[in-house]
């Protein structure tokens, strides 16, 4: 290391009026001085500015192109959900496949047509149509009373023809719809009788 | 050659049965099972229609009707579709005898009526399903019109052109003007009915506000 003038030293610590050198020390401590100052200031451009720079400009790529990348990036997701809400979410989407879409028309084809259910079963807590379009299956075709005015009704699309049915009142209540006008013996032998609906196109 | 031997003895009852005892098994009580089996085989090898048998069977199960009455039941079915055959044949012997046309006839009979007017609907027009012809003439005697009145009516209807569904509407026009205030006789009726030909109103289609799909093969 090279030794320093003690006066020059002085200077520099700010212990000594940089006038009182002599000339040939104030030369040397005006250039230390400059140097010193420039060594405090950063860099005008550092390595960081130019890295953080690199990034800004790719972070300006179009929209799309973000939105491609975001979505294409492998993330993990976490989902909370109570396994109430989970369960409602479920039968909500079941109801929207299974069911009938609401009051969407259902059109029926060349050797089909709408067969329209109406009874009246005041107190009823349920009513249901069975027949031989539904290979008497029970539960196949329910009718609704929405308003509990006892007024019970459906419609569903059949083939064109004729089909035996009959109203199930309270899952347990056989009734020959009133209203049907056509009727026929059901042949087993107590004398009862199915209702007959005949179809047209 | 023992194994495979075997296997078709074990096979053959179950080929027997047919695809039908499958839609039956679980429906219809058990004891009630092998009776129905024999029957639709009976319908099978007569070449009759199995599906309104079936049908009787499976609604016999639905309503719980114990097993010796539902096997009557779907017996009854079988002479039924026997005797709409018969006729079938005798009204259009150059017709082939369809599945539908006998299921019809059979109906038609189930609903009362006489097989000597039902043989005279379809042999007045031996081209036709025979299904709404019977049922018109069906719907007509069951409002009090007398049968060969009915009959003259309906071939009046089809000479003029009317076909298919057309000719229950003209049961339906005759039912209304049997209603119409002033009291008319079913003679009046007919006559009236019989003077709008061809022109009978048409039955409204319905219009319900929610219209579903059937489930379910059924009929």
């Amino acid at each position: 290391m090279t030794d320093i003038d003690p006066r020059l030293q002085e200077a520099l610590d700010g212990e000594r009026d940089s006038a009182t050198l002599p000339p040939e020390l104030r030369d040397a401590f005006a250039r230390l001085t400059v140097a010193t100052r420039l060594l405090a200031q950063p860099p005008a451009i550092s390595v960081a500015d130019r890295v953080m720079a690199e990034v800004r400009r790719s972070k300006r790529a179009s929209v799309a192109h973000r939105w491609a990348h975001w979505l294409a990036q492998p993330r993990a997701v976490t989902v909370r959900l109570r396994p109430v809400w989970t369960l409602a979410l479920a039968a909500g989407l079941a109801a929207v496949v299974l069911l009938p879409g609401g009051g969407q028309p259902v059109a029926p084809g060349a050797q089909e047509g709408v067969a329209q259910f109406v009874g009246h079963f005041p107190g009823a807590r349920s009513v249901e149509v069975v027949g031989s379009f539904n290979d008497w299956q029970r539960g196949a075709l329910p009718l609704r009373d929405e308003d509990h005015d006892g007024i019970w009704h459906g419609a569903v699309v059949l083939p064109t023809g004729q089909h035996e049915y009959m109203f199930v009142v309270d899952g347990e209540r056989w009734v020959a719809d009133p209203l049907a006008g056509r009727y026929v013996d059901d042949g087993f032998g107590a004398g009862r009788q199915n209702a007959l609906l005949i179809v047209r196109p | 050659m023992r194994l495979f031997l075997s296997l078709l003895l074990a096979a053959a009852p179950l080929a027997a049965q047919g695809p039908q005892h499958a839609r039956l098994e679980g429906r219809i009580p058990a004891p009630a099972l092998p009776g129905v089996d024999s029957l639709i085989a009976q319908a099978v090898a007569e070449s009759l229609p199995t599906e309104p048998l079936v049908q009787k069977a499976l609604e016999g199960g639905a309503k719980g009707i114990p097993a010796a009455r539902l096997v009557n039941g779907v017996r009854h079915g079988l002479v039924q579709l026997r005797d709409a055959r018969a006729i079938v044949t005798r009204a259009a012997p150059d017709r082939v005898a369809y599945d539908g046309d006998i299921a019809a006839v059979a109906a038609a009979l189930a609903r009362g009526l006489d097989p000597r007017l039902v043989e005279r609907l379809l042999a007045a027009a031996p081209a036709e399903p025979p299904g709404p012809a019977l049922h018109a003439a069906a719907d007509l005697v069951a409002h009090g019109f007398p049968a060969d009145s009915a009959a003259g009516l309906l071939q009046t209807a089809q000479q003029q052109g009317l076909r298919g569904a057309r000719l229950l509407d003209v049961a339906v026009a005759a039912s209304h003007e049997l209603q119409r205030e002033g009291g008319q006789t079913t003679a009046e009726a007919l006559a009236r009915v019989r003077a709008m030909l061809p022109n009978v109103p048409v039955a409204p289609p319905p219009h319900p506000r929610v219209v579903t799909r059937r489930s379910g093969r059924g009929s």
